[in-house]
């Protein structure tokens, strides 16, 4: 029977992908572009920015289905750039696609689906639900289960990624097959709402003029000397060694940030392996309620899952032990616990414990 | 098949308006300007369309209808020509625009670019119901102001204006007096003398003709600096005619002089079955004034929902209703003219217009109904999820 797939439509060339899927198999694909930024920040190429809600028009026409615009400016600012603006206010590093994915793609775009009369939400993700469980893409290099780790058996119930099964080389091939607009263009990179990779000017320019981690404080070695200047703690994080402007012979990264010092504190690379972090706002898919269990652990997008004892704290929390030490966990950023290919759950960084915890 | 229920955003076009276009399309290519027969047969045409448009506006005279390309270009032709005009001939003394703070995008977007360019111009606001404070805007005209314009009836609320009452004023102090009654035509009585304005815009795809073709009717003696310069339409708007849109135009207005009465009693008779089947839905209201507006349209705000979420809704379940001006889709701001009604933001997102009109029936209006509750129901369950 035919169903109605809601497919979310950024503009670029996965979820033009995705519609083409959804559509072409014989199901009634509705498009829609969320509009995320209020109308005088969108001059450069975030979600729903005109250009981009254009290219997502254009291949709704060119593949004959609805297209709409969804004005989720609101939502976004509170639900993703708030807490955003707060982490890196805080010494954390955000993740905000994590939270873009569970609030706004499969919690308010899900729920308006619903009302609309449609069986799923479709996206340009490079994933896969497996029997209900969230699995790695077959193209390993673009795999992004990381991001969507915290979505919950429901969403996952009425999740598709029809491109989570290709390799982007055969979705743009899909792309310019279908003649559609977006099979040339650009991967979008970085925070999509960030101009110009500018973090610190972002957060500068969106959070209140008298945040603390807007104002400059010393950059400092673990014993307490000062070796420079930075300029507000939102600039950096975990493991970043370029702009620093820290001058000697050995190269100096950032290993921990303390917000109660406004203290940004470097040390040589080996000081950034961690044998241990704590996680906290733990999802998982199924129940776990304590106990400890052998998987592997991703830190970061594009990091390789690590081996790891996981040592749950029953309340949501847990320590997660790495076989071999791992370079610079960043507080903030998501631990995705995985079972080979499957996504077993995962939560937000809360301390890495150092070389020999 | 579509229930069509967005009248004011744009009409289907009437099939004799189409077969009375089609020969203008094929053999009577002619350029109406032309010495030759071709081109005369055109001219004639053109005027036949300019008396049909001068009887339905209740024009002195077909030479006070000047054709355009639209309404939009009707009303900056009223407004801005007949600014500059004044501004030129009193060598600036008169350099203020009194207009109101809920016309349509046309003339707000026109009234900025008139300030930047060194205009003064003012808006009065309206009341609770949506009419224009009249006192307030009889009291911004004085003897420096060249232009007055207050639309004949508001295109999102349907409410009516107290056009008359604020042309004798403006012509009182020897300002030009505009109406943009793009919303009106086709749906009440117009007669252009004896509101006491000296210039009113229309457009033909409101009255079921095609887009592409307005016209502006400037009283005998009224001079506006030309926008598109050239000497058709005596030298007022430039450019070769519209032939077949024009004669399409001509057609559509005398059909709609003919059946105005029965169409605004069909109309209004289907507005009061939505109105009473919307209002049943819980926290339904009507927004502007509750008799003095056009009788196709209503404008109903329901609670906890955004109004463009409930179009998307609709269209899915084949009905077409409209959140706004067509012009802004996709941007759930509040509209300014239920923000100058004193509506709260929220409320004011919360909205949907329906606007009836010929070739409306009463199963568009059931099939509408059948569908409201649920639709609002469930996007009213959708936000408190989010929320």
């Amino acid at each position: 029977m035919k169903r109605r797939i809601l497919v979310a439509m950024s503009g670029g060339v996965d979820s033009s992908v995705a519609a083409a899927l959804v559509h072409e198999r014989g199901d009634e694909a509705v498009g829609v572009t969320m509009k995320l930024l209020a109308r005088a920040e969108t001059g450069f190429g975030c979600c729903g920015s005109p250009a981009d809600v254009d290219d997502a028009k254009r291949v709704a026409e060119k593949l004959g289905i609805a297209h709409y615009v969804s004005d989720m400016a609101e939502i976004f600012a509170s639900k993703v750039i708030r807490p955003y603006l707060d982490a890196y206010l805080g010494g954390t590093t955000p993740n905000p696609c994590v939270e873009c994915n569970r609030s706004l793609k499969f919690g308010h775009l899900l729920g308006l689906a619903e009302a609309w009369g449609c069986a799923a939400v479709a996206t340009g993700h490079y994933a896969r639900v497996v029997n209900g469980r969230l699995h790695k893409s077959l193209e390993p290099g673009k795999d992004q289960s990381y991001f969507l780790y915290s979505l919950d058996a429901k969403a996952l119930s009425r999740a598709e990624f029809p491109v989570g099964s290709l390799s982007k080389d055969a979705v743009r091939a899909k792309a310019r097959e279908l003649g559609l607009k977006t099979a040339d263009k650009p991967e979008s990179m970085e925070t999509c709402f960030v101009p110009n990779r500018d973090v610190r000017g972002f957060v500068a320019a969106h959070a209140e003029a008298d945040a603390p981690g807007i104002a400059g404080g010393p950059i400092r070695d673990r014993s307490g000397r000062e070796l420079g200047r930075h300029n507000g703690l939102a600039a950096y994080t975990i493991g970043q060694r370029s702009g620093l402007g820290l001058s000697g012979p050995e190269p100096r990264y950032v290993v921990r940030i303390d917000a109660a010092a406004n203290a940004v504190i470097v040390g040589g690379v080996d000081e950034l392996q961690t044998k241990s972090i704590t996680v906290g706002a733990l999802t998982w898919n199924g129940e776990r309620n304590g106990g400890t269990f052998q998987a592997q652990v991703r830190i970061r997008h594009r990091h390789t899952p690590a081996a790891a004892s996981i040592e749950l704290n029953g309340d949501r929390t847990a320590t997660m032990h790495f076989m071999e030490p791992q370079r610079a966990p960043a507080p903030g950023q998501a631990a995705v616990v995985y079972s080979g290919d499957e996504v077993l759950g995962g939560g937000t960084i809360l301390r890495s414990l150092g070389g020999d915890a | 098949m579509t229930a069509y229920l967005d009248h004011n955003a744009t009409t289907p076009v009437r099939p004799e308006v189409v077969d009375a276009m089609l020969p203008w399309l094929r053999e009577g290519y002619g350029n109406p300007n032309s010495v030759y027969a071709l081109g005369q047969r055109a001219r004639a045409a053109v005027e036949r369309a300019r008396e049909q448009v001068a009887a339905i506006l209740g024009a002195a005279d077909a030479s006070e209808i000047v054709f355009t390309s639209c309404g939009s270009e009707s009303d900056a032709l009223a407004i801005a020509g007949g600014a500059w005009q004044a501004h030129d001939e009193t060598k600036g003394k008169r350099r203020k625009v009194v207009t109101t703070k809920i016309e349509h995008d046309a003339i707000r977007v026109l009234n900025g670019q008139l300030r930047r360019r060194g205009l003064e111009v003012l808006e009065a606001g309206c009341g609770p119901d949506g009419i224009v404070n009249a006192a307030e805007l009889k009291a911004m005209i004085d003897d420096a102001t060249a232009v007055v314009s207050v639309m004949h009836a508001n295109n999102e609320t349907g409410v009516l204006q107290p056009v008359a009452e604020i042309a004798a004023a403006a012509r009182a102090a020897g300002a030009l007096v505009h109406t943009d009654a793009v919303q009106s035509l086709g749906k009440m009585k117009l007669d252009a003398k004896a509101l006491g304005v000296d210039l009113l815009a229309v457009s033909g795809h409101k009255v079921n003709a095609p887009k592409g073709v307005g016209a502006l009717w400037v009283r005998r003696g009224v001079r506006l600096a030309p926008l598109v310069t050239g000497h058709q339409e005596k030298n007022r708007r430039g450019g070769t005619e519209n032939t077949a849109s024009i004669v399409g135009f001509g057609l559509a207005c005398e059909l709609a002089g003919r059946e105005l009465s029965s169409a605004a009693s069909h109309a209004l008779a289907l507005r009061k079955k939505l109105e009473a089947g919307v209002l049943r839905v819980k926290g339904a209201r009507l927004n502007g004034h509750p008799e003095l507006r056009l009788p196709n349209t209503a404008h109903f705000s329901l609670d906890g929902i955004d109004g463009h979420h409930l179009v998307v809704a609709l269209d899915l379940s084949g009905i077409c209703v409209s959140s706004g001006p067509a012009c802004s889709s996709g941007a759930s701001t509040p509209s300014h003219v239920l923000t100058a009604m004193g509506v709260a933001p929220e409320l004011a997102t919360a909205s949907i217009r329906v606007s009836v009109g010929w070739g409306s029936t009463d199963a568009d209006a059931d099939r509408f109904l059948a569908v409201l509750p649920q639709a609002v129901e469930k996007l009213r369950a959708a936000a408190k999820v989010a929320a």
